[in-house]
Parts: structure tokens; sequence; C-alpha cells
């Protein structure tokens, strides 16, 4: 393998892929959609899901209580008449006017008043969820007996196992953006680079170049790395506060990778004009993304039919790095990318044996 | 020392016998004119005689590499002029060059003096999307000119390129045989063959049909004619190797009816309709 011809490769492929229109969409796509998502839900990075804004002059409980809650943030004022505007400043969820002796006069079963205010910029579930807190909390200061003892079981996945990430929307956001990244690399940007130059008949000058076809391909699939490594490391910089296990989420990453460049290499030998990659990279677009998609409760057959895909592993491995798990299933999802890995390089290096 | 020597050169595909079983070879410094219709076989030997296919049977040493075993080292003595205008049209006409020159180790200077040579150094940085076909043509000579080759494969290099332009290209090739380069070109235009090459090589279905120089050929298998023009515009040609051929003339003259009169030589065209028993433009 001749570095100096790859690198030639890569550089020039690296300039003529921004000044492809359908490859600089396809590269920028999955920045555009994470500017978006901060656009439409400013707070979507924010750990916290619930912002309260507080004036609690005496130090009740309850509030000592919520500051303790997770994904809970409270934030305090310095008086009961600054609250409305904190809440607007700080699109919190609401605001909380707390009376001297609130703790002493419920427990005395006194009903103090209890200002609440409410953002109505918020959507009506956070809202809802915010009323209902509250109102836990209040019973619980009063001491009120639960008329029985709700035992919650979870079912399916623990969500305590996803870590400090938790249930954050970033959490649920990044892993779908890095997916798209890797999918729009794997099913329009690498194998367009091979295509347009058979297409353009350019593959036969570089054949009759120094080139051999071996460091033909690689320079393409450089070319894909680097944009990766360039889109990848952008979100994932954004996105830092978010992430939990440095190594494992780039050892994700890099897995997803190759199997995203294998796929393109194999689209490229197999598919002769750009027309082709275009029909063809909706179809794999849609089944490398399907399994990043937050479910929408699909029926079962859906669910299990998403096991068969490779980014199923691949998303689940994101999300149980992304949030800093330690479990033993992790391994077990990038086995099955890895595998996956392997068989797609298998054919696409028989697609370009082929071609040879 | 011969540039070229091809021997029982054979490519198929599935049973599409492309090439079939030729011999031939070029001197060093020669313009040697491979001529034959579509699908003659013309592209997949110049395919083969750069490396980038291998053949299916024969023998073949283009700048004294094996042109199946030693491609590697053959590759940077080569230089090839594809039919089709395959640039990088997003590129300009300067980041083209100098990508090649990349690929084959060059200096960046390099594309200048080429740039230089083809003419094309004021519109270097100009977009290739945005350059005529002429235009296209030259720098497609000058990327191939770019590392020093001994041969150079000029596949159509004048196809759809107007007259101005076309003679512009010739006088490029003639100058590059001047320099010593070998160049292997395959051509539709026969006066262009006619006028470049020193010999040429006539291919039908896969097969060399003829090989001489294209004087040579027009004597050996060309009918030399006199064209007697008469009054009513009708043409017609008579043979002067037929016997009668004086008489014939003498008699239209003192009937009065002739217009013009002259000689005409053969042309390769006709030599080649001759050989092939078809057009070259079928």
């Amino acid at each position: 393998m001749n570095l100096q011809v790859i690198s030639a490769i890569t550089r020039k492929d690296l300039i003529d892929a921004i000044r492809n229109r359908y490859l600089l969409t396809a590269l920028i796509t999955p920045l555009f959609v994470a500017v978006l998502f901060r656009v439409v839900l400013p707070g979507v990075n924010n750990r916290n899901v619930l912002t309260l804004v507080v004036h609690d002059s005496a130090g009740s409980s309850m509030i000592a209580e919520l500051r303790q809650a997770p994904l809970i943030g409270v934030v305090d004022t310095v008086s009961a008449d600054a609250i409305a505007g904190e809440v607007e400043k700080r699109n919190a969820i609401g605001g909380l006017v707390v009376p001297a002796n609130f703790d002493a006069d419920v427990t005395a079963g006194k009903q103090p008043e209890l200002t609440v205010y409410i953002n109505n910029k918020k959507n009506v579930f956070e809202q809802n969820a915010f009323r209902q807190l509250l109102d836990q909390h209040v019973r619980l200061l009063a001491k009120y007996r639960e008329p029985a003892r709700l035992n919650w079981i979870d079912v399916g996945e623990d969500t305590k196992a996803l870590g400090r990430g938790g249930l954050s929307l970033n959490v649920m956001l990044l892993p779908l953006l890095l997916i798209m990244t890797l999918g729009m690399i794997g099913a329009m940007v690498v194998p367009l680079l091979l295509v347009e130059e058979k297409e353009k008949r350019t593959l036969d000058f570089l054949l009759a170049s120094p080139a051999s076809l071996k460091e033909i391909v690689a320079g393409k699939a450089l070319t894909g790395v680097a944009y990766t490594v360039l889109i990848a490391g952008l979100l994932l910089f954004v996105n830092r506060h978010s992430i939990g296990d440095w190594p494992l989420t780039l050892l994700t990453i890099m897995l997803g990778l190759l199997f995203v460049v294998a796929i393109g290499l194999l689209m490229g030998s197999l598919l002769s004009n750009t027309m082709q990659v275009n029909t063809w990279a909706g179809t794999i677009l849609v089944l490398l993304l399907a399994p990043s998609f937050p479910s929408l409760g699909f029926p079962a057959a859906i669910d299990m039919a998403m096991r068969l895909l490779p980014t199923y592993y691949l998303t689940e491995a994101l999300k149980l790095s992304l949030a800093g798990s330690a479990s033993s299933r992790i391994w077990v999802h990038l086995a099955a990318v890895s595998v996956f890995t392997a068989i797609a390089f298998s054919a696409a290096a028989w697609a370009l044996r082929r071609r040879n | 020392m011969n540039a070229i020597e091809v021997e029982n050169l054979s490519r198929s595909f599935n049973s599409l016998q492309a090439v079939d079983h030729i011999t031939f070879s070029v001197a060093a410094g020669e313009i040697f004119g491979f001529l034959g219709h579509n699908g003659a076989g013309k592209t997949t030997t110049i395919r083969m005689l750069s490396g980038q296919l291998l053949p299916s049977s024969g023998y073949a040493r283009v700048a004294g590499c094996d042109v199946i075993t030693e491609q590697r080292r053959l590759r940077p003595l080569i230089g090839v002029v594809s039919e089709h205008q395959n640039l990088y049209e997003r590129m300009s006409g300067r980041e083209n060059l100098e990508f090649a020159a990349r690929l084959y180790g060059q200096d960046m200077r390099r594309v200048d003096e080429v740039l230089e040579q083809v003419g094309l150094t004021e519109r270097a940085k100009d977009n290739v999307r945005n350059y005529s076909n002429g235009m296209k043509q030259r720098l497609l000579i000058a990327r191939a000119l770019l590392h020093r080759p001994q041969i150079i494969f000029l596949d159509e290099p004048t196809r759809g390129l107007d007259p101005v332009v076309g003679r512009e290209i010739r006088r490029v090739i003639l100058d590059l045989s001047h320099q010593g380069v070998t160049i292997f070109l395959t051509t539709h235009y026969m006066e262009e063959a006619d006028q470049l090459c020193s010999r040429v090589a006539f291919l039908s279905d896969g097969r060399i049909v003829a090989l001489d120089t294209p004087d040579n050929l027009k004597v050996a298998h060309g009918q030399n004619v006199i064209k007697v023009t008469l009054d009513d515009g009708q043409t017609l040609n008579i043979a002067l190797d037929n016997e009668h051929a004086g008489k014939q003339v003498e008699q239209l003259i003192n009937e009065g009816h002739v217009r013009t009169l002259h000689s005409a030589e053969a042309t390769l065209e006709e030599v080649f309709l001759q050989m092939a028993g078809r057009e070259l433009s079928e």
C-alpha cells in the first residue's frame, strides 16, 4: 500500500465531497438535526427535566426534599417579587413562594398558603408533571397517609442501569444523531465517492495511474472515516457533559464506523451510478436508523425485527456507553456489532474482487 | 528498441471476443495509429496495454514491462488520454493536475509547466465544468504528460472537437513525437491518421486486418482513379489500372461532355472499407 497515493485520494475526496451538494447535504444533516433540536427544545441538554424557581426564606424541608429529587433543578431567588421574571428568564416549569413557618403550619394543620407560579410556555405534560410532583411533596410534608401502598415494579430494561444520564432527552437524542452520522457516511458518502469515479470514468484514470484498486478503496474509506471523526467529534464535544464513559463511547463509534464503511464499500462496488445510490440510500438509511428512534410502542413483531438489524446493537451499546453503564450487556452488543462488521467487510471484499 | 511489443493478445468478455490474437510492435518515438470501427476492440487493447485490464491470453510488453506481471512498474512510464473526458469537474484545471501530480509523486512546479505546454495557464483556476470540450481535451493531455511518460495512449483525442481545436490537438501530438514520446493513437478520422501516423493498424472485430505505413496501404490496397465530372453533374471514377482507362477518358473529352477531370488517390477510408468489409462509422 502506497501511503502517498492513499493520502492524495483522501485529500482530493475531502475537498471534492463538500463541493458535491448531495454529499454536503448528507454530511451536514446530523449537525442540522442537532441544531434543530436545540432550537425547538432549548432545554434538551439540561440534565434536569424540571427547573423550579423558589423563594424559601425559612428553609422548608419540602424544598430540601425537592433539591434532592433527581431530574429537578431548584433555583433560589432573593425575593418573592423576582420569581415570575426568573421563571420566564430561565424558562423554568414554575416557581414557589414558601411562607415562613410553612413546615410547622402544615404539621399543625393550619393550611398555609403556598403561592405557585406555572409557566404557560411549557407543554401540558410538563405542567401536569409539576402539579403532581408538588401535590405529592405537600402531602408527604403533612404526613398524609396514602390509602394504599403502591408497589411499583419495572418491566423491561432497568433504567437505573442507564447511570447518571438517566432519562435525559439528550441521552436519547445523541445515539440517534451519531447513528445518523454513521448512516449518512455508510449509505451515501462512501458509496457515492466510489460510484462517481465509475460513473464519470475517472476510475479509468486512477487505475492507469500508480494507484491500485486497494489504495483507491482505502482512500475512499479514509475519507468516510475523516468525515465521521469530524462530525461525530463535534456532536460528542457539544454534548460532552452527557457522556458517561468516553473510552466505551469511542470504541462503540469506531466499531460502528467500521461497519458503515464496509456497507459503503459494498454499495459502491455493487452499484454503478449515483441514481442507484440515491435510490438505495433511502432504504438503507431507514434500516440503519430505525432502531435508534425512541420506541413508540411498536408491536412485538417489529421490535423483534429490529433485533435483526446491526444498528439495534450499536444503538443499545451507544445508550449504555453514553450513560456510563458498566453493564456487561454492552460487550454483548459490541460483539454483535463486530460480527455484523466482519460479515459486511467480507461481502465488500467479495464484491470488489468480483469487479476486478 | 520497441516501445510496445504485442503477441497473440486476446481478451474476451463472456462469449464476446473483444480482441482476438493481435500481434504488432511499435518503435520508440513512433506515432502508431490503431484504427477501427466502434466496438472493434481499440479501447480494450489500450486498457490491456495500460494495465487497466488483464488479457485473457497472449503477451504484451510496454516500455519494457510485462503488462500482466509488472503493472506497478509500468504505470509511471505511460500516460493515458481516455476517449471519455474523465476529469474531476467540480475541481479546477490546476486542482486536477495537482491531484495527478500527488499520485505520481511529481513536483508541483511541473503542473505549471504542463499548463503552459497546453496553453491553459490563463484558465487554470477555472472550474473544469466551465471548460469547452477543446480545453478539457488539452487538460487531459496535460494530465497524461505530467509525469513525463515514455509512451502516451490517446484514445480518440479529437472526437467531437471542432476542426480548429482538432488541429491544435494534432499540433500537440506532433510536438510530443518530436520530443521522443511514443504515441499510440486510436481515431475514427482517417485523414488524421494519414497526417500523423508513421504506421497504422486496421482493427476489425478484434483482429488486425492490415498493418503498414499509410502510403503502403494505399498503394497496396487502394485504387487510384481519374474522377471525371460531366456537364450533367454526373461523376465517373475511371480506375487507372483499367487498360481501357485512357481510351475512355479520351472519348469523353472528344464528346465534349467533360466539365472537370482530375486524378484521385485512394484514401485510408477506402482501404479500410476494402480490408474490413465495412465502413469505419458502422
